[in-house]
């Protein structure tokens, strides 16, 4: 039986795709076939609707089709379509557990298109999306619902932010964490804040409230969620913004092989790509940089949360955490406690069963401790700490590891709080600097060193040191009581800054080639073109310094303090009878160069400058005997926090590595070399292993014998002449860039 | 140069003898086909080879049965349904799966690419008993809507065919179940092309008020077409407006109606208490009185523009059109009644109100 022929036009009717084609580029004559698909699409909902867990395969397909259909012109006819929103809405809420895998993915992606299409807004769309996100079963719908929720929300703010939205969605997210606390629930609450904190979309406190509720849950993945947005978010952050400025555009690449390559409209597409980012980035690099605040400073009320998390994760003893995610949450408290100079005075007892070398991770706990530490805690809380990481850590007996991992910890907390350490006690351990180890050694030297800087009437004299002797004596170093901060008056380093522009107008005047006599001439010249009488300024202030009274103050300080102040009282009292004169002279100094600041307006020029002599003049300081961990520990900013690493780290230092760890570093960075092979022959098959072509030397290389051997015979023939003019057409045309003239 | 010569010495190959060699194979023929070959299976183009002799007929109708869905061959979808219908039409019936689970196997067939098939499939529904399919018919009447606004203009006709079988066999539960009025009607409008609320949405200002567009072009085949889709709308609306016969009255049969057990399923379907909710499309119109005001308010416009239309085209579709006018207006007198009436009613409700 032959076939029968289909006519052309019905043949191709027959097809939803093409139907959708003719649709898109005429909306209005095929009005009535869209309807027609319309009640189609009707029917087989209906159909579906009414047995939807045994929908046969063929409906599925039919459905599939159609909903595909209706969602890709459903803005061309927005009166029929109205409520197909709804209905697809309606369809994933009720039977996304029962529905075809292709089907629902189908229904999800329309749901996005429609959103694209802006036939609904984003809300509706979140709203439709999240709750199934919560609670479906299905993995695969999982992913690609977060998937689609993520970039809808990255979409939607990305010409501007959509504060509407965001304040929605962060509502929504909020709820959900705080309305069930039990449940797992708030997982993708944490997942969806971190991931839109990552990509800069969320900057601000709301989705940082979001994790708090989330670190306050009662489900231990949803604490550790929340917990390890607060430690590792920011950084996260960072890394991200990293990536994404890494991939490099090879501007002069791109043009080259523009002119040198067959052009092609792809290739011509390609190249306006290229331009294109290369453009893009050059707009972002020198676009202002975004403020953005750490999340540990966005949280509202620290005290309270740093105290109700350490209460409901750590104190009570019906938490069943994991040893790690108690970690975890004590890093939280501890950071939030350094960084907000929080006081939990409860915190530091309940360090105290955990502080011994039998725990596991002890140095996490050391490292807390020390995290956890500020001038403002009282130094009666932490000294039995002090003391115990002693007893149990540091002895003769103990393994030097430990011993420098106790010593190393008590420098740790001391750095932060001098106060927490009796001289007794300082003493013993700073003669842990005659032991055999050298990670021992090195961790008492470390505090002693710390201790020569900050309080060393503790130190026995001979420990003292040279500087601190002096600074003593000349009443330089000068030790803080509790509770006393070192407030700067004026602006830090200013006097570099006048010293510097000093300098920079003698050599000014210096290559005028004026005498010294012009030059003292112009200096007073100058003085009084600023039009300011120095010597009433001085006298004024020198006035209102000494009604400032902060020494006051000290003094009415010293009755509260307790027994560890009153060797140093002894020391104050004496040293400005002795220093008097001094002191006044650098009073006087300090009035002087305040001048500065108020007679002219400083120009971010002039502050750039005055940021960078202070850097100069910080490490002007620490030359010389400080050690280059010292250095580092001072360049690495107070926000970073103490790990364990910090408090584990000396003791590795006397140590030798094995080979393995010496043979693993070398190989550290370097690309892999399965087999023992020359450079040449790796270079070469990674070449093609890339799909490049040889060189035309190796080609040449490669060639066959007999196909070269006429040549040279020939070449043996030539007279002197023609050698000649061979050799200089030779070095002519490699000038110019070969045959091809590339180079032109 | 090279490469004229080759070519010349190629050109002259075909005509030059073979020089045949002592102690050489004799060249290839050129048509020559290699049987050397070795393979592990061999594929057969059947299905089944045995011998159906003593094979369980139970395990046969599933067999076909599955075999006339999932089949991607025609001819073997075809042959199933043949064997069904053969079952389903002997004396007694052989039907070991039921009828509801046949029906809902089977329908998605209505809309199949094949017409053998789509015919196979309409003698299979007409060897059905009528009493197994009324219960069935809101889940056939979906499937008939969506074959009707098929992008196949053969599909819509086959599937028409079907929609005829059914207001033969149930008409009463044909146009009284949910969507089973509004939405048939629909769909009806929108395959005639006298659907006004497309039009409004076209919003064409032109001298033309035609929305004809390439799938109802009158050509010879498509007059045919949409003759029969107006002759069936006219079945359709006929089965629609037929006067219900009170039943006599019994005394049993009432005592029964409050006391006992229904006997149908879903008696209380008019409640609608479980299921979705219906919007007016959807809604069920149980008796003649609604029907018609709902069809007088939605359609009646419509229709009659299209009526007259189709009887100025003469010829088979002027006959078809003339039939549906007939009913249309014997309904029309009962229509205003019914109109007057229930404005009546709503009258002394305001007044007692």
């Amino acid at each position: 039986m032959p076939k029968r022929k289909v006519a052309a036009l019905e043949k191709v009717d027959a097809d939803l795709v093409s139907l959708q084609y003719k649709i898109r580029r005429d909306p209005k004559s095929y009005a009535q076939e869209f309807y027609d698909q319309w009640l189609a699409y009707d029917a087989q909902r209906q159909i579906f609707i009414s047995s939807p867990s045994s929908a046969s395969s063929e409906d599925n397909k039919k459905f599939h089709d159609l909903v595909d259909l209706v969602a890709h012109v459903a803005d061309l006819y927005p009166d029929v379509t109205a409520p197909y929103f709804d209905h697809l809405k309606e369809l994933l809420t009720q039977h996304h557990a029962v529905l075809n895998p292709d089907l629902r993915e189908k229904v999800v992606g329309s749901l996005s298109l429609l959103r694209r299409k802006d036939v609904i807004d984003s809300t509706s769309l979140l709203t439709t999306l999240f709750p199934i996100l919560i609670s479906t079963p299905s993995k695969s719908l999982r992913s690609l619902l977060y998937t689609k929720i993520i970039s809808d929300l990255r979409e939607s703010n990305s010409k501007a932010t959509n504060h509407k939205l965001n304040r929605t969605i962060q509502t929504v997210l909020h709820n959900l964490v705080t309305s069930d606390r039990t449940s797992t629930k708030g997982m993708w609450a944490c997942r969806i804040t971190r991931e839109l904190w990552r990509r800069q979309i969320w900057t601000d406190a709301r989705p940082c409230d979001v994790m708090k509720e989330a670190c306050l849950s009662d489900n231990e993945k949803v604490v550790v969620g929340g917990v390890r947005f607060f430690l590792g978010g920011d950084k996260e952050r960072e890394e991200m913004e990293d990536d994404s400025s890494d991939e490099e555009i090879d501007i002069k690449k791109v043009k080259h092989q523009g002119t040198i390559n067959k052009k092609t409209k792809k290739r011509q597409r390609a190249t306006e790509k290229a331009m294109e980012k290369i453009k893009k980035q050059e707009r972002k690099k020198h676009a202002p940089h975004p403020l953005n605040f750490s999340a540990l400073h966005l949280i509202h009320d620290p005290q309270g949360f740093a105290e109700q998390l350490f209460q409901k994760h750590l104190q009570n003893t019906k938490c069943k955490f994991s040893l790690d995610n108690k970690l975890l949450v004590l890093q939280l408290v501890t950071r939030l406690v350094g960084l907000h100079k929080l006081t939990i005075i409860s915190l530091y007892p309940w360090f105290t069963k955990y502080l011994t070398p039998k725990q596991p991770s002890v140095t996490s706990f050391l490292a807390s401790l020390a995290q956890a530490t500020h001038n403002h805690v009282p130094p009666d809380a932490i000294e039995p700490l002090v003391i115990k990481i002693a007893n149990e850590f540091v002895s003769e007996a103990s393994a030097a590891e430990v011993a420098s991992a106790g010593i190393n910890s008590i420098r740790e907390v001391a750095l932060r709080q001098p106060l927490c350490m009796s001289e007794t006690l300082l003493q013993d351990l700073v003669m842990y600097q005659k032991s055999k180890d050298k990670g021992v050694v090195m961790a008492a030297k470390g505090l002693q060193s710390l201790y020569r800087e900050v309080y060393p009437e503790l130190l026995q004299k001979k420990f003292r040191g040279k500087e601190a002797t002096m600074g003593l004596k000349s009443g330089e170093v000068k030790r803080l009581k509790f509770g006393e901060e070192q407030v700067e008056s004026g602006i830090e380093g200013i006097e570099l800054l006048e010293k510097y522009k000093e300098e920079q107008r003698l050599k000014k005047l210096a290559e005028k080639g004026e005498d010294a006599d012009g030059d003292a001439k112009m200096n007073d010249d100058d003085d009084d073109e600023d039009g300011f009488n120095s010597d009433e300024w001085e006298v004024a202030s020198n006035d209102s310094d000494s009604s400032t009274g902060w020494i006051n103050v000290e003094h009415s300080d010293d009755e509260d303090e307790g027994p560890a102040a009153k060797k140093q009282r002894r020391d104050s009292s004496a040293a400005p009878d002795l220093i008097s004169d001094e002191a006044m002279a650098t009073a006087a100094e300090a009035n002087r160069i305040s001048k500065l600041a108020m007679t002219t307006i400083l120009t971010p020029a002039d502050l750039a400058k005055l940021a960078e002599l202070r850097r100069e003049a910080q490490l002007d300081k620490m030359t010389g005997n400080v050690s280059k961990r010292r250095q580092e520990l001072i360049a690495k900013h107070i926000e970073d926090g103490v790990t364990a690493d910090d408090i584990e780290l000396p003791a590795q230092i006397g140590k030798k590595s094995t080979k393995e760890e010496r043979v693993a570093m070398a190989k550290d960075g370097k690309p892999g070399r399965e087999e023992h092979k020359s450079t040449q022959a790796i270079r070469k098959s990674k070449k093609e292993a890339e799909g490049k072509s040889s060189t035309n030397k190796e080609k040449a290389r490669k060639k066959n014998f007999l196909m070269t051997v006429g040549k040279a015979r020939a070449k043996h023939k030539r007279s002197l002449v023609d050698t000649k003019k061979r050799l200089t057409a030779h070095i002519a045309r490699s000038k110019s860039g070969g045959r091809r003239r590339n180079g032109m | 140069m090279g490469s004229s010569n080759k070519k010349k010495k190629e050109k002259k190959k075909d005509f030059n003898k073979a020089k045949l060699k002592v102690g050489k194979a004799k060249a290839k023929a050129a048509n020559f086909t290699d049987t050397s070959f070795k393979s592990k299976s061999i594929v057969v183009n059947q299905h089944t080879l045995a011998a159906l002799d003593g094979v369980d007929l139970v395990g046969l109708f599933k067999q076909h049965l599955n075999q006339a869905i999932n089949s991607k061959s025609d001819k073997l979808r075809q042959e199933a349904l043949v064997q069904l219908t053969k079952d389903l039409s002997s004396k007694p019936i052989f039907n070991p799966v039921g009828v509801p689970n046949l029906l809902t196997k089977l329908l998605p067939l209505i809309t199949d690419s094949v017409a053998n098939v789509r015919t196979n499939f309409l003698k299979l529904l007409r060897a059905l008993p009528p009493s197994d399919v009324a219960p069935h018919v809101e889940k056939i009447l979906m499937y008939i809507r969506g074959g009707m606004t098929h992008l196949s203009t053969e599909i819509r006709s086959d599937t028409l065919s079907v929609l005829d079988w059914l207001i033969d066999v149930c008409p009463d539960e044909t146009v009284s179940c949910p969507g089973g009025w509004l939405k048939t009607l629909n769909s009806f409008s929108s395959m005639l092309g006298w659907n006004p609320s497309v039009a409004s949405t076209l919003s064409v200002k032109g001298w033309t008020s035609a929305t004809k567009t390439s799938l109802n072009k009158v050509s010879k085949k498509n007059g045919e077409a949409q003759a029969k889709q107006i002759t069936i709308l006219a079945k359709f609306l006929e089965a629609g407006f037929r006067p219900e016969t009170p039943l006599p009255y019994d005394e049993q049969r009432y005592w029964d109606s409050i006391y006992r057990m229904p006997t149908t399923p879903n008696p209380f379907a008019y409640l609608n208490l479980w299921g979705a909710q219906r919007d007016q499309d959807g809604e069920m119109y149980p008796d003649r009185i609604s029907r018609q005001q709902v069809f007088e308010r939605k359609w009646r416009a419509a229709i009659k523009t299209g009526v007259m239309g189709a009887k100025q085209e003469g010829g088979v579709i002027g006959r078809a059109a003339s039939v549906l006018d007939k009913v249309l207006r014997t309904t029309e007198e009962g229509a205003k009644k019914v109109v007057e009436e229930q404005e009546k009613v709503e009258e002394v409700e305001e007044v007692e109100a």
